[in-house]
């Protein structure tokens, strides 16, 4: 179903001709707004800050980061043997483990253990891997309703949009929309858009919907391998709502969620929290290792390309992402161009480089979409090294030949002439008297997408080179 | 990713420890921005150091490749390396081109390694080679409240100054050699190193977010009560004054070199 | 080949590939936690109590023999109550189907462990009597001895065994969402207050 509402054409990916997603356009059109790109990169920015100050707290967050990047480094270097422990820890525990190539069969899966039960609705907290795969539209198409209890995941879902940001679903949104998709959805008075009322709305309905739920579904933070269980972290309490209720729990992991010892889980969750959202804890951090008494709980793995990136030398490392979104927080161009901009269900730096993996023609722009200024790197709790990925994948974009032609026929002249000295100062030469010659609002426009927002530097008479030879001869 | 340390100078310039070193000045600071590099010649013959400029090296293949092109900026790359090959110290006018030499430079066969080992961006020689006591001695004064814009590959890649993201004991050498500046005060930017906006061709492709980076930089700035920029990276500053240049509200704005050098009023 | 044969052979070939067949990556040895002795009870208490408050939660002290007492006075209107400890009575049994729990006010219960880092107690099922008590109560008090509180969560980690019970949850103060613009909401869809009765004997 279409997005609706006035910012349904932001919530689509603005594609190109050839149907790759135009990040640049779409950031163009999110800066129309000034206003609200202000209000939105203030929004995130205030989440950094809040990490700042979480992460200070911790005298050894450094060694925490290390030893984060180093534990998950080992678990994807030995991660088939890791999944076949964990499978065979859950299973001992009444676990049912299932195993997913990909978004289609995980959805063919969770399926047939709803249609088995003849589950009708389902209640599901927070899952941007069910997001990737498709899960909802999949399960609506066959008759089963999937009702989203985080409220951000709640809010968008009532909207048609999909989430913006992969922690905080609706931090696009302004509480009087807020308010006015609960008014049109719910029946809450127009006009309000206080967020303790609005929740209180929110909780109210979510709550009937938990109580008659014929399953739940969640998402996994931490697959423990050595005990088979999996953690769940939210806020919200709505994945322990959902789990305690419900006589079946369906839990869909990504293949690289494994950590391999419970101990282990002290330094991660010492770091998502404050990484996420600048809490020294989530409210709920729950540990599930059997199912609840008559219930029937399901392990859906899925590997949706991640072994395919785990064979990239370059992009394995994106794989140890644990999903806090700090590198979004951060990032001075996500802040400024939201979410929708990289049309893919993980956006910001992380989904720029998990992302063109799995169809590079199609997200060639996402590496773009960056200064490489290095604050993704420097926030990431383990240690991927986004600004280098970021690098190497402009590189297999321009390879593949998906740099646009213009361009790359403009990048290898430009190598070939920064490699000759003398050409190099007849063409400063040509630029300096051009620009001392012409009215500056010519020389604007021909300096193109340069000129369009910026005035021109005043142009030497002469340079560097020149005055060196003229003050420095050599002796 | 600090350069190769050397022997401290003492106060007094020794002659048996003279330090040599080969600048390296952009194509962009060459062509456009001059002044910064003839600030730079002059802050280090005052300070002593023996350079020479060679010629043959203009560019050190950093914008074809951040725009997916390495294999095109290779050649610029290799005439870097072939240059600077014998020089002791490579200092560089520029903390992206710094950081691109030492990043990839050692890939290349030859002295690609050496070279690479030994190429310091300006403010770090200035501060890890010279020495801070001798920069002081300079006596440059500067009667301003400075806004610092370390650029982004200064900062994070070549580590001049403890990125706010990291829990790490603070140091800013930039700031060090600038607070040998008499009359110079520093202005508290609200985000203290994030980034102008300039990223290379990013300026031109997502013109739209680049632009409003450089807007907001400049709105910190101001914010802040600063009567001037500072910065490590010519590429900033043109960014920033074309984008404040457009707006109507530009401050004086400076490279370090030209503050140390008292070419700026 | 089933799925499973699939995706884990992908797996191998894929790390393989990447880190080679020998000398992969080692597993860290986590850092030795140091003993709580060297952190004074009183500092471990005073801690915990600021990270609890700091997670929106209330932190009281009183003797086991007082907590009753406090509680009702909390809660005089609570009608429906449940308690896993014996010390506060409550109205409502155990009972086996969840949904019993709906209408549920008061929960109280005594945690295992604190955290004095992060404020979290850590809560299993035979704690818990069944987990829907603890996020379908409007409101939950949480019992802990002053004197099972542990510096931060590598020594949770040591002191409890987490896969012991089929369930078992780190809690950290009341439910909460900042997801309507920033704006901190206390009381999501778990409880609305959560009071943590730190006791001193």
């Amino acid at each position: 179903m279409a997005p609706r509402g006035d910012h349904a054409a932001r919530a689509l990916p603005l594609l190109d001709a050839r149907g790759a997603v135009d990040h640049a356009g779409a950031a163009a059109r999110f800066n129309a707004d000034a206003e609200r790109t202000g209000w939105h990169d203030g929004a995130l920015w205030f989440v950094r800050e809040k990490r700042d100050r979480a992460a200070a707290s911790v005298p050894e967050w450094e060694t925490l980061r290390d030893l984060a990047s180093a534990i998950k480094t080992h678990t994807l270097a030995h991660l088939d043997e890791y999944l076949e422990r964990f499978e065979r820890a859950a299973t001992a525990r009444g676990i049912v483990v299932h195993w997913a190539r990909d978004a289609e069969e995980h959805n063919r899966i969770v399926h047939a253990i709803l249609a088995e039960r003849g589950v009708r609705r389902v209640v599901k907290s927070k899952s941007m891997l069910t997001e990737e795969c498709g899960l909802n539209p999949y399960l609506n198409a066959r008759g089963i309703e999937v009702i989203d209890t985080d409220l951000g995941e709640r809010i968008v879902q009532l909207r048609h949009e999909p989430p913006s940001h992969i922690v905080m679903p609706a931090i696009h949104l302004k509480k009087e929309e807020i308010g006015e998709t609960f008014h049109e959805v719910m029946g809450t008075p127009a006009g309000l858009s206080d967020p303790d009322l609005l929740t209180a709305a929110a909780r109210a309905q979510l709550r009937e919907h938990f109580l008659g739920a014929d399953a739940a579904m969640t998402g996994v933070n931490f697959g423990i391998a050595e005990t088979g269980g999996i953690v769940v972290c939210t806020n919200e309490g709505n994945a322990d709502l959902g789990t305690a209720l419900a006589p079946v729990h369906i839990a869909s992991m990504g293949i690289e969620k494994l950590i391999p010892r419970a101990e282990d889980l002290g330094v991660f969750l010492r770091l998502l929290a404050r990484s996420a959202t600048g809490q020294a804890s989530t409210v709920y951090a729950s540990h599930m290792h059997a199912p609840r008494p008559g219930q029937a709980l399901h392990v859906v793995l899925v590997d949706n390309g991640r072994s395919e990136q785990l064979g990239r030398a370059d992009f394995w490392g994106s794989l140890k992402c644990i999903r806090c979104a700090a590198c979004l927080n951060t990032c001075p161009v996500y802040r400024r161009s939201g979410g929708y901009s990289y049309g893919a269900t993980v956006s910001g730096p992380i989904g720029a480089v998990l992302t063109p993996g799995r169809d590079l023609q199609r997200y060639a722009s996402l590496p773009f979409a960056s200064t490489l200024c290095g604050s993704c790197t420097a926030v990431c709790p383990v240690k991927v090294d986004l600004d280098t990925q970021l690098y190497k994948w402009r590189q297999q974009v321009a390879a593949a030949g998906l740099v646009p032609a213009r361009k790359a026929w403009g990048m290898r002249r430009l190598g070939a002439l920064l490699a000759d000295a003398q050409l190099v100062q007849l063409a400063g030469a040509v630029v300096r008297t051009a620009l001392r010659a012409l009215p500056s609002g010519v020389a604007r426009r021909l300096a193109g997408g340069w000129g369009r927002t910026r005035t021109l530097p005043t142009a030497p008479k002469g340079s560097f080179r020149d005055w060196y030879r003229s003050n420095r001869p050599r002796s | 990713m600090r350069g190769a340390r050397c022997a401290r100078l003492a106060a007094e310039p020794d002659p048996a420890l003279v330090v040599r070193a080969s600048l390296f000045v952009p194509c962009f600071v060459d062509q456009l921005y001059p002044a910064a590099a003839i600030a730079a010649v002059e802050v280090l013959e005052r300070l002593g150091v023996e350079i020479d400029v060679p010629d043959g090296a203009p560019c050190c293949g950093q914008p074809p490749a951040n725009a997916g092109f390495a294999q095109a900026g290779e050649a610029a790359l290799e005439r870097f390396v072939e240059t600077y090959a014998e020089s002791e110290h490579v200092v560089v006018l520029s903390g992206s081109c710094a950081l691109h030499v030492r990043a990839h430079a050692g890939g290349l066969i030859g002295a690609g390694r050496r070279v690479a080992v030994r190429t310091m961006e300006f403010c770090a020689f200035l501060h890890d080679v010279v020495g801070v006591d001798r920069v002081a001695a300079l006596g440059a004064s500067l009667d301003a409240r400075v806004a610092l814009h370390i650029g982004c590959h200064a900062l994070r890649g070549l580590g001049l100054a403890t990125p706010s993201e990291r829990m790490l004991p603070p140091h800013n050498l930039v700031r060090a050699l600038l607070e040998t500046v008499q009359g110079l005060t520093f202005a508290a930017l609200s985000r203290p190193d994030e980034c102008c906006g300039f990223g290379g061709s990013f300026s031109v492709d997502e013109g739209a977010v680049s632009t409003r980076m450089g807007d907001d930089r400049w709105r910190d700035v101001h914010g802040a009560g600063a009567t001037a920029l500072v910065s490590t990276d010519v590429s900033c500053l043109l960014h920033l004054r074309g984008v404040a240049g457009a707006r109507g509200n530009a401050l004086p704005s400076w490279h370090v070199a030209e503050v140390l050098a008292g070419r700026v009023r | 080949m089933s799925a499973r044969d699939e995706i884990l052979r992908a797996v191998r070939e894929a790390r393989m590939a990447t880190f080679g067949r020998s000398a992969l990556p080692g597993l860290p040895t986590l850092p030795k936690t140091r003993a709580d002795d060297d952190d004074a009870r009183d500092v471990l208490v005073e801690r915990f109590t600021a990270a609890t408050r700091a997670a929106a939660a209330q932190v009281d002290h009183c003797q086991r023999a007082q907590v009753d007492a406090l509680v009702r006075s909390w809660f005089p209107q609570a009608t429906q109550m449940f308690s896993m400890v014996s010390d506060v009575p409550g109205n409502v049994e155990l009972p086996s189907d969840p949904h019993v729990l709906r209408a549920l006010d008061l929960f109280v219960c005594e945690g295992e462990i604190g955290v004095a880092e992060n404020g979290a107690i850590w809560l299993p099922t035979s704690r818990l009597g069944m987990r829907a008590a603890l996020v379908l109560a409007h409101d939950v008090v949480v019992l802990l001895s002053r004197h099972a509180i542990v510096r931060d969560l590598h020594a949770a980690y040591s002191a409890v065994d987490v896969s012991a019970e089929a369930f078992g949850v780190f809690l950290a103060g009341p439910s909460k969402t900042a997801d309507i613009e920033q704006s901190l909401v206390i009381g999501a869809h778990g409880a609305c207050t959560t009071r943590v009765v730190l006791l001193d004997d």
